[in-house]
C-alpha cells in the first residue's frame, strides 16, 4: 500500500488500510469479561460447591428471613409506630436539582428562550413524573445553586428558598403552580391526550391544605399577589446578599413575564378547545353555557 | 482495487455521519453559557395514525361490540382520524345534562378560592383560639399554685399537730386514769369513759366561769369609759 501520507490524517489512513471489522477481529478488553463460577465442576467449583460444611447451610434448610432461633425476632419485638401511615396519600414531588437544570440547558435539551414548563422538562427527558404514583409534579432543589447561571422563566410545583434565590439572582422568573392529577397527566403527555379527542379540561384549584402555599408570595405561588411577589423578591435578594436585576429592562422581558392563567394547562390553548392532531386544527366551542363553564 | 473499494465505503460512512450530524441542529462549539442558539430537538415518536386505512366500525351492524358504539370510542376515533371519522364534532363536548351535572359537582366539591381561603382562615383562627384559651387556663392555674401549695402545706401541718394533740390528750387521760384507779385501764371500758365525762364537765364549768368573768369585766369597762368621757 503506497499511499501518499497526508499531513494530518494518520487516523484516516489507518482506518482506510485496516481490514473490515468482523467477529474474527474483535476481542474484549483484558479484564472486562470475568469467567463465571460453574458450581459442581472442577477442583474449585466442585466438592461442596461453595455451600460450606454440613448443617442447614449445606442442606439448604435454613429458616425464614428474620428468624432468630426462637427468641422474639427484632421485627416483632419493636412496637409499631405510624411513621409510614397514610404514605400512599401523601403528595410526592420529583426533585430537580439546579445542577441538572443547568446541565440540560447547556446541552440544549431545554430552551431558555421560551418559558420552561413541566412539559418541556419531560420532553427533554430531564425528569420522569408518575402521576399514578401520587406524584404531584416537580420540586426545585438548590443543589448546584453556586454553578447555576441561566436566565429562565420556569414553572414548577414546589421550590426551595435557595433555588428561588439562585434563579432570581440570574435575572430569571420562577413560579410555583398546582396541577391536579388529571391535569398533570395531560401536561406530561400532551399528544396522547389530544389523540383522545376530549376537550382540554380546566385546571382545578389546590385543596385546602395546599392553598396556603400557593397564595404565599414567599413561595412565588401562582395565586399570590404580584406586588407582594415583588416585595418578596427584594426581601430575598437582601437575605441572600445579591442585587436583584431589573427584568423590565431585559430584552426577553415579554417571555419572562409570560404566565399561565389559573385554569390554563398549556400556553396558547384555553380550556374547552379540542385539538385535532391529524388535521392540525383546533376546534372551539360556541355554545354559551359551555363557554361560561370553561371560562369560570 | 481493494483499497479503492475500502476508500469508497469509508467515504460513504463519513458522508452519512456528516449527514446525521447536519439533520440535528448544530451547536456551536463556543456557545456562551446560558444562551445556546438552538435546542436539540428530540425526535418524537411517529404517531402511526393509520390515516390511509382507518378502521371506523359500523354503528348499525350487530357484530360490532358495544364498546365500539360508545361516545368515548367516538371521541377517540375523532382524535385519531379527525373529520374523516365521520363523527359530529359537537358530540365531543358534554351535553346539557352532563354539563349541569359537572357544574353541580364542581360547586359542591370544588369551592371557589375565596371560600377556601375563608375556611382555612376560620380553621386557623379556631386553632389559635383554642390554643390561647388552653394557655390562659394553664397560666391562671399556675398563678394559683403557690397559694394552693401553701394551703396544702398548712393543712398538712395542722392535721399533723392535731394528731399529735389528740395523742397527747389521750396519753394524759390514760395517765390520769392510771393515777386515780391505780392500774392501767382500758380506754374502752365504762369507768374510763365516766372519768372522761367528769373531767369534761369540770373543764366546761371552768370555761363558763372564765367567760362570765370576761363579760363582767367588759360590762364594768364601758360604763366607766363613757361617764369618764362625758364628765
Amino acid at each position: 500500500m503506497s499511499f501518499p501520507k497526508k499531513p494530518a490524517s494518520k487516523a484516516l489512513g489507518i482506518l482506510q488500510n485496516l481490514p473490515r471489522i468482523s467477529l474474527a477481529n474483535l476481542r474484549p478488553e483484558p479484564g472486562a469479561k470475568k469467567a463465571e463460577t460453574r458450581r459442581g465442576r472442577g477442583q474449585h467449583g466442585g466438592n461442596r460447591s461453595g455451600r460450606g460444611h454440613k448443617g442447614e447451610r449445606q442442606r439448604g434448610t435454613r429458616p425464614r428471613l428474620g428468624f432468630v432461633g426462637g427468641q422474639t425476632p427484632f421485627y416483632l419485638a419493636i412496637p409499631k409506630y405510624g411513621y409510614n401511615e397514610g404514605h400512599s396519600r401523601r403528595p410526592q414531588y420529583q426533585p430537580l436539582s439546579l445542577r441538572r437544570l443547568q446541565y440540560l440547558i447547556d446541552l440544549g435539551r431545554v430552551d431558555p428562550t421560551h418559558p420552561v414548563d413541566l412539559t418541556q422538562l419531560v420532553n427533554a427527558r430531564g425528569v420522569t413524573v408518575q402521576p399514578l404514583k401520587r406524584d404531584y409534579g416537580v420540586q426545585l432543589v438548590d443543589e448546584g445553586a453556586d454553578i447555576f447561571s441561566a436566565k429562565i422563566n420556569i414553572e414548577v410545583q414546589r421550590a426551595s428558598e435557595g433555588a428561588v434565590a439562585a434563579i432570581e439572582r440570574n435575572g430569571g422568573v420562577i413560579t410555583t403552580s398546582y396541577y391536579d392529577p388529571i391535569s398533570l397527566g395531560i401536561l406530561i403527555k400532551p399528544v396522547p391526550f389530544f389523540l383522545r379527542g376530549q376537550p382540554i379540561p380546566k385546571r382545578m384549584l389546590p385543596g385546602e391544605d395546599m392553598v396556603r402555599y400557593y397564595t404565599d408570595a414567599e413561595s412565588r405561588g401562582y395565586l399570590a399577589d404580584p406586588e407582594k411577589i415583588q416585595q418578596a423578591r427584594l426581601a430575598l435578594a437582601l437575605k441572600y446578599g445579591y442585587t436583584l436585576p431589573d427584568i423590565s429592562k431585559d430584552e426577553l422581558y415579554h417571555m419572562l413575564s409570560m404566565r399561565k392563567d389559573v385554569r390554563q394547562i398549556f400556553f396558547g390553548l384555553a380550556p374547552g378547545w379540542v385539538v385535532s392532531m391529524p388535521e392540525k386544527k383546533i376546534l372551539k366551542p360556541t355554545d354559551e353555557k359551555l363557554l361560561k363553564y370553561y371560562r369560570s | 482495487m481493494a483499497a479503492s473499494m475500502l476508500c469508497r465505503r469509508t467515504a460513504a460512512l463519513c458522508r452519512t455521519l456528516k449527514g446525521i450530524s447536519c439533520s440535528k441542529t448544530v451547536l456551536s462549539a463556543d456557545s456562551p453559557r446560558g444562551l445556546p442558539p438552538q435546542s436539540a430537538s428530540y425526535n418524537p415518536r411517529p404517531l402511526r395514525l393509520n390515516l390511509h386505512r382507518p378502521h371506523i366500525p359500523d354503528k348499525d351492524s350487530e357484530k360490532t361490540p358495544e364498546w365500539q358504539k360508545s361516545s368515548r370510542y367516538d371521541r377517540k376515533l375523532f382524535g385519531r382520524y379527525g373529520s374523516a371519522s365521520g363523527i359530529e364534532p359537537a358530540s365531543l363536548w358534554p351535553s346539557r345534562a352532563e354539563l349541569d351535572r359537572m357544574t353541580a359537582e364542581e360547586n359542591e366539591w370544588q369551592p371557589p378560592l375565596e371560600v377556601m381561603l375563608k375556611n382555612v382562615q376560620a380553621r386557623e383562627e379556631e386553632e389559635t383560639q383554642r390554643r390561647l384559651a388552653k394557655e390562659k387556663l394553664i397560666a391562671a392555674n399556675m398563678a394559683k399554685m403557690p397559694k394552693m401549695v401553701a394551703d396544702w402545706r398548712r393543712e398538712k401541718r395542722e392535721s399533723k399537730s392535731k394528731l399529735k394533740e389528740e395523742k397527747s390528750r389521750r396519753a394524759k387521760l390514760l395517765a390520769e386514769a392510771r393515777e386515780r384507779f391505780g392500774y392501767a385501764l382500758d380506754p374502752r371500758s365504762p369507768k374510763f369513759l365516766e372519768m372522761v365525762a367528769e373531767i369534761e364537765k369540770e373543764e366546761k364549768k371552768k370555761k363558763k366561769l372564765v367567760k362570765r368573768r370576761l363579760k363582767d369585766e367588759q360590762l364594768a369597762a364601758p360604763p366607766v369609759a363613757p361617764p369618764a368621757a362625758s364628765s
